[in-house]
């Protein structure tokens, strides 16, 4: 995937948010945004997905102007995963997933249900097809939100801190479906604060503070980070190690 | 004595408490050594009869004003803001008004073009359905509210899901919004149900031979003042209290 952003700024109540964002990737397929609570990771992944739109800068996804494109065109080519509660709770797991592929993306019933079941079997899930949300714990309820994203074969997946509403068992659980878009060859880009995995799992690490970058690049920063700022970040995280 | 027994006990006493109170007042009224339920006993067919429109005009009023809420909901939540306005000048006029008020001002005024032909004095609409109409529009704002609290009980992040999926907004009332609605609904338009048909009551200023109005003329006619009452209440009763029950019974069988 390839991800060019220039002058990103964007403001929330005339609070700076993100501060003169740039950066170009190319060629990589999975993106970790890591950094402390505020400091503007998810807002990066929702202006990239285009729930929110900046201020002032631009974005490419892949060939997509963000600023140009229209946002259900973009919406049918991205997948998005929110931290929480978004399964409908009124459908089955099955039905989360096949209406969407037959309302908006239209598919066959036919094809719907064979997508779906193809990738819930692939996804562990099968045994969960006619459950509700209310009947699945946290992290199934999360895989299925990554599965019902997946189905739509997006050409990238956000993940905003998909697991951080969950305890540790149930984070091994869904970040082992995360791994799994890897085989899936599955571009993503994710904000995460669980580093071990997002060392395993991507190909590029974004560090922000305070709205800004302050240091990106190859999954090796960290193991050796440049700056003093993600040294911090870094021994902070592992403090009991 | 066991919590459920004394409760039996309690609720009996209570109940025989007002019987107790009215039965004083039957007492102290002028006449009551008369009092007997079939004096009224000519006019049962008509009572009946009223007792039938009032429960048609109310499941009408209501399946309307469902209707008009969720327009006007819509008109509230409108990105037109010329919309927005119209919506909600509407719903701060009819909250600010009485009913009787705006019955008489759609019957009397607003309707009065259509209502009879003033060269044959032939009526042309007749009152119980502008009544109909106007208790359903009087409605519409507290069926909106019922509408408003409803879809905030739907999670935040549903909405955003849906955006991110590419829903049109008529897909997201059609898949997601209205099915997740009926459960949280259905209690509280029970409720206004129930107040349609207290509200219905005022249809008689009208001129619509409703279960008042029926009742009423029972008692005028045949000097069942006592009577009368009684029936009222009794009628009344009997139309809402199971409904306040079901709704009840609703909210608990699926924990709304």
């Amino acid at each position: 995937m390839r991800v060019v952003i220039k002058d990103l700024v964007k403001t929330y109540d005339e609070k700076l948010i993100l501060d003169n964002i740039n950066l170009d990737i190319r060629d990589r397929s999975g993106i970790a945004i890591i950094g402390a609570s505020g400091a503007g990771k998810s807002t990066l992944l929702r202006l990239m997905s285009l729930i929110e739109t900046p201020d002032f800068g631009s974005i490419c996804v892949n060939d997509h102007h963000l600023d140009e494109i229209k946002e259900d065109v973009y919406y049918k080519k991205i997948g998005f995963v929110f931290q929480s509660h978004t399964l409908f709770p009124h459908l089955t797991v099955l039905r989360n997933i096949t209406l969407i592929l037959e309302k908006v993306h239209g598919k066959s019933e036919e094809d719907a249900n064979q997508i779906a079941m193809k990738l819930l079997t692939k996804f562990d899930l099968a045994e969960h097809i006619d459950k509700r949300a209310s009947q699945l714990s946290g992290g199934q309820s999360q895989r299925v939100s990554i599965v019902r994203s997946l189905a739509l074969n997006p050409e990238v997946m956000f993940l905003d801190e998909p697991t951080s509403a969950l305890d540790p068992v149930l984070t091994q659980e869904v970040l082992q479906t995360i791994l799994k878009l890897r085989d899936e060859h599955m571009n993503f880009v994710i904000v995460t604060h669980e580093i071990l995995f997002a060392k395993k799992a991507a190909d590029y690490i974004i560090f922000m503070k305070d709205g800004k970058i302050i240091e990106m690049g190859d999954v090796s920063i960290l193991d050796h980070p440049n700056t003093d700022e993600l040294k911090d970040y870094l021994s902070n995280v592992f403090l009991w190690d | 004595m066991n919590k459920k027994l004394k409760n039996v006990i309690t609720f009996i006493l209570a109940l025989l408490s007002y019987g107790a109170f009215i039965a004083l007042f039957i007492y102290l009224y002028p006449g009551s050594n008369n009092f007997d339920l079939f004096r009224l006993e000519e006019n049962f067919g008509l009572i009946y009869e009223g007792f039938k429109l009032t429960i048609l005009i109310s499941i009408i009023a209501l399946f309307l004003s469902v209707i008009f809420g969720f327009i006007l909901y819509l008109g509230i939540n409108s990105k037109y803001q010329y919309i927005k306005h119209l919506a909600n000048i509407y719903n701060e006029v009819i909250f600010g008004i009485p009913l009787v008020v705006f019955l008489t001002f759609m019957y009397f005024f607003i309707f009065a073009p259509f209502r009879t032909d003033l060269s044959t004095e032939i009526t042309r609409i007749e009152p119980i359905i502008v009544g109909t109409i106007a208790i359903s529009i009087y409605m519409a704002p507290y069926i909106k509210n019922v509408f408003e609290g409803a879809i905030k009980s739907i999670d935040e992040n549903q909405y955003q899901a849906m955006t991110v999926f590419g829903f049109t907004t008529y897909q997201k009332y059609r898949y997601i919004i209205l099915p997740q609605l009926v459960k949280v609904i259905i209690p509280p338009l029970i409720g206004n149900f129930s107040y349609v048909i207290k509200s219905s009551t005022l249809l008689h200023v009208i001129l619509v031979n409703e279960l008042y109005a029926e009742i009423k003329r029972g008692m005028l006619s045949r000097y069942a003042i006592m009577e009368g009452y009684v029936f009222m209440f009794f009628l009344y009763l009997l139309i809402t209290i199971p409904l306040i029950r079901l709704a009840k019974w609703f909210e608990r069988r699926y924990g709304v």
